[in-house]
């Protein structure tokens, strides 16, 4: 791959992510990807305007544009965790697919730039700044609002984008993950010192978020001035993010990825002989799966991210069930829904072995299982700091929403995982299970079972009785009880099993 | 060529494979004995790899009859899998463990007691030793190959299957496998072996069987494979 900047490099990188876009689409399914595409956009522009028509209260609007600065800022900084987890953002070609062709660096970052809608998480941000947005405006200014909301949203994108790929340049130089940990640790305490010595309102209302919104505001208060200024600003700082972040990728790409390298030249120490069948297939996975650089990172970042916004925001227990469907979710998109990857292809062989099926598919569940439960358990337990000792109710909404939300994710994850089974190498930081497309899908039907499911027991968090909580979880497990039996009745049929194997085994 | 009376160890009969719309096995018929190495030879998409993953019991025939050491593949797909040793022609291995891990899960499941010995043996004679305890991401796609053929051998089957065993594999690790053919052949066992490598081939079996179009268009000697004259042979058997 040439690593080296040109003058010529930024068109034809473009024209590459356009051949790139073309190969994609032709090997999709392009008719269920235009509908989605419409309703996607249709939506998007429901949400930038109509709340701006809505009867609402001065009061109500004025403290949505209170919190908006801090909602923009929100969203550069979650972009920025989220660029940092995939180690610069998602692949719109398979780097082991990828390597017969000559691309450089700046289409490689011109593709993740262009992948970065397809997350049901950066979506749902970008509505609730848009919404929020014209809800705050009014019918008067919110087109000249939604511009400049709109191009923050691009900004940030490109901003955490350039971020991401310096950060992977600086992972790749010896004890740049030190570095980077050192960083972390370092804004971890300075957001504590903040919170802690009540400087945080103070801080917030000094973001420089504040002018855009006040620059986003002015073109419907007659000050079309002001409103061109912060456009024409944001229009000249997005093509220099841009750029920066194509010359970020080329310095991290002339580089070894240290961490994927270290985790595959590293000597394990053998482990005494598995007792049983099945404890020797859960090792197998475990190792799959613990031992690959986008898992560790991903769940380090699921697990944590939360559990910290909500000891921040002094959740209480009621609030707090939300959490653990949104953990459980994240967690699958890193390998659950398409669990029989996990192999590669050395499913053939794995296959070729004397094990009953049901054994592979325990095995699978199992530790899909307990990879969900630890990280959304830990969200759980950091947010549970600052709430105070829970009573019975609270603590069986609670209780009862991790297992049901976190089944609901297992039997979803490996009912997709026997129906659209794909080759996928987990190697790479930056791979997903499931081509992009297919893992929006999979992302908005998880956040949408999960949140439906986890606000029924929220509002059973704030009832006395607490068997209520219990009574209600039953049908919710029983449901996804039935759909892992069937997922594993399809597993145990040799005919779907051929299907699964040969898809995954390339 | 083994006594007319003795029973086949393998027994393919008008085997077919469909996917779909696409018959990947049309109608072969293979017999294997004990003691007897035979190399399946063929263009891409003859057949080959189809028909060993059928008799490795990963992929069940659609029609024919496939019997492994008497035991019907289909209906006795386990019993099969324990007696068959099988590298298969993609990958073999899983990305995130080490060789002695793929060993152990072997030797686990195929109820191996005291294979430790053997298996170090194994590593050290496909020059696999140094790098036992290192996962398998990092191996050359010639290491991955080397080791596909130890957990095929690890547990001496009596039936040894070898999808393109040769593959990208050095002068070392093919002696090691020719090591490992001969001695399955001297215990008795029936041995496959399923390559595009002509001379390979026919210095590691004694039979060659030759597939077109996912059928067999022929069943000769190895030794009328050789020189020049096999090849033109075999180039006329693939055209």
């Amino acid at each position: 791959m040439p690593t080296a900047l040109s003058s010529t490099d930024p068109w034809r990188a473009v024209r590459d992510v356009g051949h790139l876009l073309w190969f994609r689409a032709a090997t999709g399914r392009r008719r269920v990807s235009r509908a989605v595409l419409l309703i996607v956009l249709a939506l998007t522009t429901a949400i930038a305007v109509v709340p701006a028509f809505v009867e609402r209260p001065d009061e109500r609007t004025l403290d949505v544009l209170i919190v908006l600065p801090t909602a923009l800022a929100a969203f550069l900084l979650l972009s920025v965790v989220s660029g940092l987890a995939s180690g610069g953002g998602r692949e719109l070609l398979p780097r082991d697919q990828g390597v017969a062709y000559p691309l450089s660096p700046t289409t490689d970052h011109l593709g993740a730039l262009l992948l970065t809608p397809l997350n049901v998480a950066w979506l749902v941000q970008t509505w609730a700044l848009l919404g929020a947005t014209a809800y705050a405006v009014g019918p008067a200014g919110v087109f000249g609002a939604q511009v400049v909301v709109i191009l923050w949203i691009v900004l940030a994108s490109s901003a955490a984008q350039a971020i991401a790929w310096a950060a992977e340049g600086v992972r790749r130089v010896p004890g740049g993950h030190l570095v980077l940990r050192g960083l972390g640790v370092l804004a971890a305490a300075t957001a504590g010192w903040l919170y802690f010595t009540d400087r945080l309102s103070a801080f917030l209302d000094g973001l420089a978020t504040r002018s855009l919104v006040l620059g986003a505001v002015s073109l419907g208060e007659g000050n079309a001035g002001q409103w061109i200024r912060t456009v024409a600003i944001l229009l000249l700082a997005i093509p220099l993010l841009v750029a920066a972040g194509a010359v970020a990728a080329h310095l991290a790409a002339r580089r070894h990825p240290r961490d994927e390298l270290r985790i595959e030249s590293e000597t394990r120490t053998a482990r005494k002989a598995p007792r049983s069948d099945l404890l020797a297939l859960l090792r197998l996975d475990r190792a799959s799966v613990w031992r690959v650089v986008p898992m560790r990172r991903g769940i380090m970042v699921l697990a944590l991210g939360p559990g910290l916004v909500g000891v921040a925001g002094g959740l209480d227990w009621a609030q707090m069930t939300i959490l653990p469907g949104l953990v459980a979710s994240g967690g699958a998109l890193l390998f659950g829904v398409n669990a029989w990857c996990l192999e590669g292809r050395g499913v053939l062989w794995r296959e070729s072995l004397p094990v009953d099926p049901s054994v592979v598919f325990d095995a699978r569940v199992v530790v899909l299982l307990e990879f969900l439960l630890v990280a959304s358990g830990i969200t759980v337990l950091l947010a549970a700091l600052r709430a105070g000792v829970p009573n019975p109710g609270e603590l069986a909404a609670i209780l009862c929403t991790w297992l049901v939300v976190v089944l609901q994710v297992v039997s979803a994850s490996m009912r997709w995982s026997a129906k659209r089974p794909f080759a996928v190498d987990l190697r790479s930081a930056r791979a997903t299970p499931a081509p992009p497309g297919v893992m929006v899908g999979y992302s908005a039907r998880l956040a949408v079972s999960t949140t439906l499911t986890s606000l029924i027991f929220s509002g059973l968090a704030r009832l006395p009785v607490w068997e209520l909580s219990v009574l209600v979880a039953l049908p919710f497990v029983a449901v996804s009880g039935v759909r892992v039996l069937r997922a594993r009745a399809v597993w145990l049929d040799p005919e779907q099993r051929v299907r699964i194997v040969s898809a995954v085994a390339g | 060529m083994p006594p007319p009376d003795s029973r086949p160890v393998v027994d393919v009969r008008s085997l077919h494979v469909r996917f779909g719309e696409v018959a990947a096995v049309s109608g072969v018929d293979l017999q294997g004995h004990a003691g007897q190495a035979t190399a399946l030879l063929g263009r891409n998409g003859a057949g080959k790899s189809t028909t060993m993953r059928v008799l490795a019991g990963v992929v069940p025939p659609t029609a024919g009859e496939v019997h492994v050491a008497g035991f019907d593949v289909h209906t006795h797909t386990l019993a099969v899998k324990r007696l068959v040793g099988y590298c298969p022609d993609v990958g073999g291995l899983v990305p995130r463990a080490t060789p002695w891990e793929h060993l152990q899960l072997a030797a686990r499941l195929r109820r191996l007691d005291d294979w430790e010995a053997r298996g170090r043996d194994l590593l050290e004679r496909f020059e696999l030793g140094d790098v036992a305890h290192r996962i398998t991401a990092g191996f050359s796609h010639g290491m991955g190959r080397r080791l596909s053929v130890v957990l095929a051998a690890l547990h001496e089957p009596e039936v040894l299957l070898l999808d393109e065993p040769f593959d990208g594999v050095d002068p070392i690790g093919v002696e090691a496998t020719f090591d490992i053919i001969g001695d399955a052949r001297a215990r008795g066992a029936c041995v496959l072996v399923s390559t595009h490598l002509r001379e390979l081939a026919i210095q590691a079996c004694g039979t060659v069987l030759v597939m077109r179009g996912g059928a067999r268009v022929a069943t000769m000697d190895a030794a009328d494979m050789h020189g020049e004259d096999g090849a033109r042979a075999y180039r006329a058997l693939l055209d």
